[in-house]
């Protein structure tokens, strides 16, 4: 494959072999154990990302209902309802849960243990008389997925943990977007099941986990106090509580007009210098 | 910019597409930065070309980690 001439790729698979075989001698683990392994090994190494996205969960819980108003208000304007949402959260110093960069972590070791399992008999010489299988079900974890009907099964099982961590990952409330990615995977098997067995392993394995972090993280989530529902967001005018001291209102204050757009002009994350562009 | 020079953006615009539908399929995120990250990338490189294009969509993309904000933040 041409991307593999990419040195970088061959370093990864390089990497992921010896995790595997350290797995495999030292721990006398088979192959596809060893692969299992590896997967909760990278899971456990991202839980601190995990833990700081349970904090932002549950502000965003707290902040649900207002999340939900401005979704309201900016129902046919996608981009528009994006930009707000994105500035109530610098407002309230919320962090949105999800980010790119722990997703994209995990590219390469999908990446690196897609070439191993590809390499796999060239890798290890013994690997040709060695235990490949999984659970009796699946012969050989380097082999197509379909190539024997336990690779049915395994995709099978992929279909719904994907589903079911889709459910668990989700932070969208968007009704579309949120089908969308429950049928996902229903279009995805298709393309996986032409991948080697090890690699299904895989996502099922990382699948479980995120399935298992879900179940725990909304427990913990649900437990936080219930929502404040006085709290002050920019769209929500000032109360006046009476602190002016004598509490008689000469006249209830006029309705605030919406933000006028020199205000609330989004903030944008600050740069160094502003450069022009060179062409 | 003229054609020629626009081209090694359009491949890197190629290979975000090639992102988007295999494995950014695959994961339900919503970026926290609007633009989202791949669109961001798409726009830098678009923009300023396959160079700092892509050397502005690496470095959002380290910026879009747990710790940060997010937020609104086009591309300049």
């Amino acid at each position: 494959m041409m991307l593999y001439a990419i040195p970088v790729l061959s370093q990864l698979e390089s990497v992921m072999r010896h995790v595997l075989n350290w797995f495999h001698s030292n721990l006398g683990l088979t192959w596809a154990w060893s692969i299992v392994a590896t997967t909760v090994v990278v899971r456990m190494i991202l839980v601190p990302l995990t833990i700081r996205q349970i904090h932002s969960m549950q502000s965003l819980q707290k902040h649900a209902p207002q999340m939900k108003e401005i979704q309201k208000k900016y129902k046919h304007d996608r981009q528009k309802q994006n930009e707000e949402l994105m500035k109530f959260y610098r407002e309230n110093k919320i962090n949105p849960a999800a980010s790119c960069l722990p997703m994209l972590l995990q590219l390469p070791v999908f990446i690196a243990l897609y070439y191993t399992l590809k390499h796999f008999a060239t890798n290890f010489h013994v690997a040709a008389h060695a235990d490949l299988s999984f659970l009796h079900f699946i012969p050989s974890i380097s082999d197509g997925t379909t190539a024997h009907w336990g690779g049915y099964v395994l995709l099978f099982v992929y279909v719904a943990s994907q589903m079911a961590s889709s459910f668990f990952m989700m932070t969208t409330t968007d009704k579309t977007q949120r089908t969308l990615f429950m049928i996902m995977p229903l279009v995805f098997v298709f393309i996986i099941a032409r991948f080697p067995a090890g690699l299904v392993l895989y996502w099922v394995t990382t699948n479980l986990w995120t399935v298992g972090q879900g179940l725990i993280t909304r427990r913990l989530v649900s437990k936080t106090p219930a929502p404040l529902l006085e709290r002050r967001s920019s769209r929500t005018p000032p109360k006046d509580d009476g602190s002016s001291g004598n509490g008689a209102r000469s006249e209830p204050p006029p309705p605030k007009p919406a933000p006028s757009a020199s205000q609330q002009q989004p903030r944008q994350v600050r740069r160094k210098k502003k450069r022009t562009s060179r062409r | 910019m003229s054609a020629l020079t626009r081209l090694p953006g359009l491949l890197g615009i190629g290979l975000v597409w090639l992102y988007r539908v295999t494995f950014g399929a695959l994961f339900p995120t919503t970026c926290k930065y609007h633009p989202s990250c791949s669109e961001y990338a798409v726009q830098a490189l678009r923009k300023h070309g396959l160079v700092r294009g892509s050397l502005l969509a690496g470095w959002r993309l380290l910026r879009c980690n747990p710790w940060s904000h997010g937020g609104f933040d086009p591309v300049r």
